[in-house]
């Protein structure tokens, strides 16, 4: 579903590339997070996929990046919108502006797209429960806390039905609440297996608990590529500035300590720390 | 994040609100041509009670819609009479007052401006309250006026209430920094300057991600779109629009008419 073979960008003026050699192939159904520290390349990354690196950013673009069978720098922002769906994160700057009621708000992309009115009303009406937004159908968009605004963009853009759907560190301007809002809505994707999911994310707890496979970019390239539980286990984890999740760290502690297991492996999911501290 | 973009409009279930926003602006439009090109000086202050004000009424916001236009109107109309009353140059006295004397030259020129103006005021906020903006937009759109014009329009009318939480979000946090942003006039325009900055700067990356959510969202795709938002229009309406655009021209044809007699 998603293919790359040796991508390397640098924004306009930059010295070194923001990307450097990617390659990787993620397949229908997947949901995979990306995981790397500040300025690793992530959000250049999702960028990427979803057609504005190098139709919105500019700069230089090498190797192939396809989506859905799609050949991003050969086509249009607007060829790619309703294909790869993208939600950042600042939950306001992605509210149109446009239009009056979240239910409008959820509309706009179909309008755009010239989906019959009397197709958009089911869609919608869908869309919203799944975001848990029915309630709030008819108020304003500016009427909403933080964390039902980003669930209205998740919204607004699954509506659109895009084979692939690219999250920015969703919840990165949440307060905890809102986070833990977001995060349900995408655990509730991550259970079906028809949407295909890229995210890139720091709360690795969150990550832990429901990808199917995580990267970690480190300065522009790929450097671990593998399931949750090896990869965010992995002692090189620091390294590549990131901390291991609390679970981990916990764990680490524990052997440390003394403490010898049952089964030697760490936890990063509450439920797998609850097995190891058995 | 309080501030709702569509804060002026006043939700009603009139027969005003419900006309097509088109006919909305023809009325408002017609209101406005009798407020700026009627002759002699109380004909504007008649149209603003005769049209203006049943507009109102049939739309059921006369209790919000008459202390807006006081609130808006009232320090221009009240300067307007003292301005130009007080210091009309070598006029005829009507009234003394110590040193200085109300002159009949320059009250008839402040009743005449004060209408305009009142008319104006009034027409403006008549549309706004009663008119969905989303949907006048989606009209104009419709007849011609591109989508990313009428979509500059719409957002421009957000802009000033994000503009003003922002600058006051910014100069909360100046002022905890310990910059001076009360005293007097010297001292308030100092503050003034780190302030565009951070206002320009910060705008800059919200328009930029602001069009990325439009791209997201299929903005730029070009063919057909729809709408989920139904306008109704009816021959009737259609036909009191083209009235009141004839009616328009003919009230600016006989004032161009009475200018050139005179
Ligand atoms: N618009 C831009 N123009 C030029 N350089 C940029 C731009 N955006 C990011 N960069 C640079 O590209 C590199 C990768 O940045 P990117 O934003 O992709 O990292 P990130 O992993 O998303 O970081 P963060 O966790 O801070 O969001 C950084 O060195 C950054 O300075
Ligand atoms: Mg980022």
């Amino acid at each position: 579903m998603i293919q790359l073979t040796n991508v390397t960008y640098s924004y306009p003026r930059a010295e070194t590339p923001a990307l450097h050699d990617l390659s990787l192939q993620i397949p229908a159904g997947q949901f995979c997070a990306v995981i790397g520290a500040n300025g690793a390349g992530k959000s250049t990354l999702c960028a990427t996929l979803a057609g504005f690196v190098p139709h919105f950013y500019r700069g230089k673009l090498s190797g192939t990046a396809k989506v859905a069978g799609i050949d991003i720098a050969g086509s249009s922002l607007a060829e790619l919108a309703g294909t790869v769906g993208l939600v950042f994160s600042n939950p306001f700057n992605q509210i149109t502006g446009a239009r009056f009621t979240v239910r409008e708000e959820v509309a706009f992309g179909l309008e755009n797209m010239g989906v019959p009115p009397a197709e958009m009303a089911p869609r919608i009406d869908e869309m919203l429960r799944f975001a848990r937004l029915s309630e709030q159908a008819d108020q304003s968009p500016y009427a909403l806390s933080g964390g039902q605004q980003q669930r209205l963009a998740i919204a607004s853009v699954l509506v659109m039905r895009p084979k692939v759907l690219v999250l920015d560190e969703p919840t990165s301007q949440l307060d905890p609440i809102g986070s833990r809002e977001v995060f349900s809505v995408l655990r509730d994707l991550a259970a079906t297996d028809e949407a295909t999911v890229f995210l890139a994310e720091q709360k690795l707890e969150w990550v832990a608990a429901f990808a199917d496979r995580v990267l970690v970019l480190h300065q522009g390239r790929l450097v671990a590529d593998g399931p949750p539980a090896e990869i965010l286990a992995s002692p090189t984890l620091s390294q590549y500035g990131l901390e291991p999740t609390r679970y981990t760290q916990a764990a680490r502690a524990a052997l440390g300590a003394g403490f010898r297991p049952q089964h030697p492996d760490l936890p990063v999911t509450l439920e797998q720390a609850v097995e190891f501290f058995r | 994040m309080s501030s709702t973009p569509f804060s002026l409009y006043i939700p009603r279930d009139s027969g005003m609100h419900r006309l097509h926003p088109l006919t909305k602006l023809a009325l408002v439009g017609f209101a406005l041509i009798l407020g700026l090109f009627l002759p002699g000086d109380w004909l504007t202050y008649l149209a603003f009670v005769l049209v203006i004000l049943p507009l109102a009424a049939w739309a059921g916001i006369l209790p919000r819609f008459l202390p807006a236009v006081l609130k808006t109107a009232l320090p221009i109309v009240v300067s307007l009479f003292l301005v130009q009353g007080l210091f009309w140059p070598g006029g005829t006295p009507i009234f003394h007052l110590g040193p200085l004397s109300l002159k009949q030259e320059g009250v008839t020129f402040a009743i005449r401006s004060a209408g305009r103006f009142i008319m104006v005021i009034s027409s403006f906020l008549l549309l706004t309250f009663t008119t969905r903006p989303d949907g006048l937009m989606l009209a104009l759109s419709r007849h011609g006026v591109p989508n990313s014009i009428a979509y500059v329009m719409l957002a421009t009318l957000q802009i000033v209430p994000r503009f003003q939480a922002k600058a006051n979000t910014i100069l909360d946090a100046q002022r905890s920094r310990g910059l001076e942003t009360e005293g007097n006039l010297f001292i308030r325009l100092r503050a003034l300057f780190p302030l565009i900055q951070p206002l320009l700067l910060g705008s800059i990356v919200d328009i930029e991600e602001r069009a990325i959510a439009l791209e997201v969202r299929a903005f730029g795709r070009a063919g057909p779109k729809t709408s989920l938002l139904m306008l109704h229009d009816t021959p009737a309406q259609r036909v009191v629009r083209w009235l009141l655009l004839l009616a328009s021209l003919a009230i600016i044809g006989w004032r161009v008419y009475l200018g050139l007699a005179a």
